[in-house]
């Protein structure tokens, strides 16, 4: 008896699985192997912080590029939603010691009111003008986190003491038969498990009909309310779910960290999540995944070679003309206009033509 | 210029009667007046042609249809319901679709996602049930996109499920919104010049898609086109438009020979 080709599509339920060929089953394969292996391989505190920040801004630009990618909304106010998520994780892991899943999920529901509130604001605005008004947040965020001390401690910032305990297994100090695994590793876990959750999630959404609405509204937002889409309302949840997620990728930045202050929530912080949506791919979910991994892994690396970079001050007053910092901000605005003009669709977009010359070869022309 | 009322349609006989009732219908943007109380009906499953030079306003009588423009003044009742004031997604949920003079597909999608975009007013799967995806979200794409498969078919779009709508060839983008525009299962089809810019065998094959698509799904239409021997061929009865007022209506034989339908496209008196 004849089988049909692996590639075979049947019936319709089969042509929307996520993983439908064997290629795409190995690849699943594959990642779920590196994320249960890589923190017992790469031990060094190090690295694994730097892994845990990838994951938490991969988590964070996944709902930029809900918003941006899709909905073609563009916004600079990301980091204000990520310092609201923060802020919250103070109160409500801290304060009133809720455990881990309440604490994400108090994180989410603030920062879906929170865009809820300021959706309403953007509807009449598009492009530049609404860049412009979310970029405003950014600062009004800057002046309610220093002035709003019984929650944020003002000027000097607060600790972050929320539980990391699910159920009956602490992710600061994981024991499994014996072997003790470290904090870090323990946030390496919990951080990679919910950017592959978010990430399902925000691939489910945009593959169904509200995500297709989002992406009609991108596109042609006249002809969309034509054949019945209520533009207006998608906005403003499309604003809410990234913010959502921004509060999420926020809460988990500050528990990990366990103390937040006002000055991580500033415009930088806005562009560095632009820069990852452009680089990655905008209207991708696996690029937000592979621009956090490009650009949110460079601050760090940048501050940790710093000495053997030429030209880099390593010390404030140090030989060398440019800050860590300015350094930063500088790469990130190059990166931007380098994709912008050699690569719009970005990393996933390059991803996409290797996968494709690869999939028609020999005939890759 | 004397203001010609339209006749009843065919089925007025019939206790249903009109599907699309328009009366009076005036818009006016500043001083200038782009329609100036038009009033015509559809009967269900009929074929109206809205002819007119340039700038009669054929589009705008489109754009009130859909709720884009508010008239200042008339009104439009589909099936008894007033359409005046409603916002354009509510009136697509009404059953009236729509294809643009200059391509309204979404072209950074596939041409499957903008079929079933089609159908969004008729699936109800919200951001959660979305980010679900198992149970109602999962049904409900089967479901519709089985749908979509017929309209595929029966306007043989097979080769571009996949293509973005934005790389497709014009005459098969005129065709892909044609396709949008019945899997939303409308009752009337509003067409705003389907075969612009298309050559003899392009038209050829659109007249054929319309014609089929009307003996198999039976919905009424409204078409404007500068095309006149598609609206004769196609056409159960004409209106015919210049500086936003009926000029002429009737048989496409009755409005053809019309003498103010001719002096509007030629400018003399024939």
């Amino acid at each position: 008896m004849a089988r049909p080709h692996r590639n075979l599509v049947r019936d319709h339920g089969q042509d929307l699985r996520l993983f439908g060929t064997p290629a795409a089953r190995t690849g699943l394969v594959a990642m779920l192997a590196v994320f249960a292996v890589l923190p017992t391989v790469v031990r060094e505190d190090f690295w694994l912080s730097v892994l845990i920040y990838v994951g938490i801004t991969a988590i964070g630009a996944i709902g930029l590029n809900l918003l941006t990618g899709y909905c073609g909304q563009v916004s600079l106010g990301h980091a204000f939603f990520i310092g609201a998520g923060a802020y919250c994780t103070a109160i409500a892991g801290g304060t009133l010691g809720l455990p881990l899943p309440l604490w994400l999920a108090a994180a989410a529901m603030v920062g879906a009111a929170l865009g809820g509130l300021i959706g309403p604001f953007t509807l009449r605005l598009r492009g530049h003008y609404l860049a412009i008004v979310t970029l405003g947040l950014v600062f009004v965020g800057e002046h309610l986190w220093r002035n709003l001390r019984p929650v944020t401690g003002g000027n000097s910032g607060t600790s972050v003491t929320a539980s990391t305990a699910l159920g009956p297994v602490d992710l600061s100090r994981i024991e499994v038969a014996g072997e003790v695994y470290s904090r870090n590793q323990g946030w390496f876990w919990l951080v990679w498990a919910l950017v592959g959750l978010t990430a399902l999630l925000a691939k489910n959404l945009v593959r169904t009909r509200p995500g297709r609405a989002l992406q009609a509204i991108r596109d042609r937002d006249q002809a969309a309310e034509v054949i019945g889409v209520r533009a207006g309302r998608y906005k403003i949840a499309a604003f809410m779910v990234s913010s959502a997620i921004a509060a999420v990728a926020g809460a988990l930045f500050g528990a990990y960290q366990q103390f937040v202050s006002p000055d991580e929530w500033n415009l930088l912080l806005s562009i560095q999540y632009i820069a990852i949506v452009i680089v990655g791919g905008l209207g991708t979910i696996f690029g937000a995944v592979l621009g956090a991994i490009f650009v949110g892994a460079l601050p760090a690396l940048i501050d940790r070679y710093s000495d053997v970079i030429p030209g880099v001050q390593t010390s404030v007053g140090g030989d060398g003309f440019i800050s860590v910092f300015a350094l930063n901000q500088a790469i990130f605005g190059v990166l931007i206009v380098v994709f912008l003009v050699v690569e719009p669709r970005g990393l996933a977009g390059i991803w996409l033509r290797i996968k494709t010359y690869f999939r028609t070869w020999p005939f890759s022309y | 210029m004397e203001r010609v009322s339209a006749p009843a349609p065919a089925a007025s006989g019939q206790a249903s009667g009109p599907l699309l009732a328009v009366a009076d219908l005036t818009l006016r943007f500043g001083g200038v007046t782009a329609l100036d109380g038009v009033g015509f009906t559809v009967a269900p499953g009929e074929l109206l042609a809205v002819i007119g030079p340039n700038g009669a306003g054929k589009t705008s009588v489109f754009n009130c249809l859909n709720g884009v423009y508010r008239p200042q003044r008339g009104t439009i009742e589909l099936g008894g319901q007033s359409l005046i004031g409603r916002a354009p997604a509510a009136i697509a949920g009404l059953g009236v679709a729509r294809t643009f003079q200059n391509l309204g597909l979404f072209p950074q999608l596939s041409l499957v996602d903008n079929l079933m975009l089609g159908r969004h007013h008729l699936m109800r799967t919200g951001f959660l049930a979305g980010m679900a995806w198992w149970g109602r979200a999962k049904r409900e794409e089967i479901e519709h996109r089985a749908a979509v498969e017929d309209v595929i078919e029966l306007l043989e779009l097979e080769p571009y499920r996949r293509t973005p709508a934005g790389l497709l060839p014009y005459g098969v983008a005129k065709r892909a919104e044609l396709g949008r525009a019945l899997a939303m299962e409308p009752r009337l089809l509003l067409l705003d010049e389907p075969v612009a810019g298309m050559n003899v065998e392009e038209t050829e094959d659109m007249a054929r898609y319309l014609v089929q698509a009307r003996r198999e799904l039976g919905l009424a239409m409204i078409l404007v086109e500068h095309d006149m021997r598609l609206v004769m061929d196609l056409a159960d009865r004409v209106v015919a438009l210049d500086f936003g007022v009926v000029i002429a209506a009737g048989t496409p034989d009755e409005v053809r020979d019309d003498p103010r339908v001719v002096e509007a496209y030629l400018g003399c008196g024939a």
